[in-house]
């Protein structure tokens, strides 16, 4: 059976590596902007592009902070956004097996 | 604003692809963002292997067993270089992360932190107590022991990983044999299975990795 629906939000290449490195942290954890992009090797301008629809599906939550005097933004992913990507791996591995 | 290639971003990814997407960026944030134990234990297993090797080696053909300043001086460069790469390796890994793990990563710092200073003053006291040479050397080295195979086990213990935990078991060990059998062959157990048993939980940790990387990789593009 292969009638198995991909979740839109993620189901787009740039947002599925966001989702991918922010689930490989440990529950609870966030990462800076800054290393999030060095480690997706993406511009400043297309990470926030897709963060912020990552961000509308609640799937990421944005904390601005400062370390010293300069302002950090930190990502991480929610529990429905883990849960998403749980989801839409499954999804995937289902498509491809056809069973489980 | 459209960037070059922001369709290709936007474009889904075929199931298999989409999966070596996953597979891919886990492998990133495991080499690029959390602590590679192999590299840890290649450097402490280096680091005991030469420092107490060098220890045991000046020891030989002395009535008295009792290393010169410079084997002791060896034996620190190798244990203060194993501290500082650790600390160097963690801190540049853990950079731009904050949350629980980093949390607990900088209490466990402390821990060892801590159990090392009150052992340096312990034998402080050992040594104002009058303590001989062998008794210090022996008190010194089965302290540090006691806290590394702890840590290792409790690490091991709460991080689900047995195989850390019974490296710890084997650091114990290690540490009551090399206890018993006396200055100078305390060195020597130290250096060949203490310092050959962080050389094995290399391998392991590199075979784990291998093996879990391999089942990421298997599930993302089957046969």
């Amino acid at each position: 059976m292969s009638d198995v629906e991909l979740d839109p939000v993620i189901h787009a290449q740039a947002r599925l590596r966001v989702v991918a490195t922010l689930a490989a942290l440990a529950p609870g954890d966030r990462i800076a902007f800054t290393r999030l992009q060095e480690l997706l090797e993406m511009t400043p301008g297309n990470l926030s592009t897709h963060v912020r629809k990552l961000e509308d599906a609640e799937y990421v939550a944005v904390t601005k902070t400062h370390k010293g005097r300069t302002p950090v933004t930190y990502l991480a992913l929610t529990t429905t956004g883990r849960l998403a990507f749980e989801r839409y791996r499954r999804s995937l591995a289902e498509l491809l097996g056809g069973t489980s | 604003m459209q960037h070059p290639g922001h369709d290709l971003d936007d474009a889904p990814p075929e199931p298999a692809a989409g999966l070596a997407i996953i597979a891919s960026q886990q492998e990133r944030v495991r080499t690029g963002a959390t602590v590679d134990g192999r590299l840890l234990f290649l450097a402490w297993g280096a680091a005991w292997l030469i420092g107490y090797g060098g220890l045991w080696l000046a020891t030989q053909g002395l009535d008295v067993y009792r290393p010169p300043i410079g084997a002791f001086v060896l034996f620190g460069v190798c244990i203060s270089g194993a501290v500082v790469f650790t600390i160097v390796h963690a801190l540049r890994r853990s950079a731009g992360v904050r949350g629980p793990s980093t949390t607990a990563g900088a209490m466990s710092g402390w821990a060892w932190c801590l159990g090392f200073v009150v052992q340096a003053a312990v034998i402080g006291g050992l040594v104002k107590a009058g303590a001989s040479h062998e008794v210090v050397g022996i008190a010194a080295n089965g302290m540090a022991c006691l806290i590394v195979g702890l840590m290792y086990m409790a690490a091991g213990a709460f991080d689900h990983q047995p195989w850390l935990f019974w490296l710890g078991v084997w650091v114990l060990v290690v540490a009551g044999a090399a206890s018993t059998v006396g200055i100078p062959l305390t060195y020597l157990v130290m250096a060949v299975a203490g310092g050959g048993g962080f050389l094995v939980g290399a391998g392991i940790e590199h075979l784990r990795l291998r093996a879990s990387k391999a089942q990421v990789g298997g599930t993302a593009v089957p046969a």
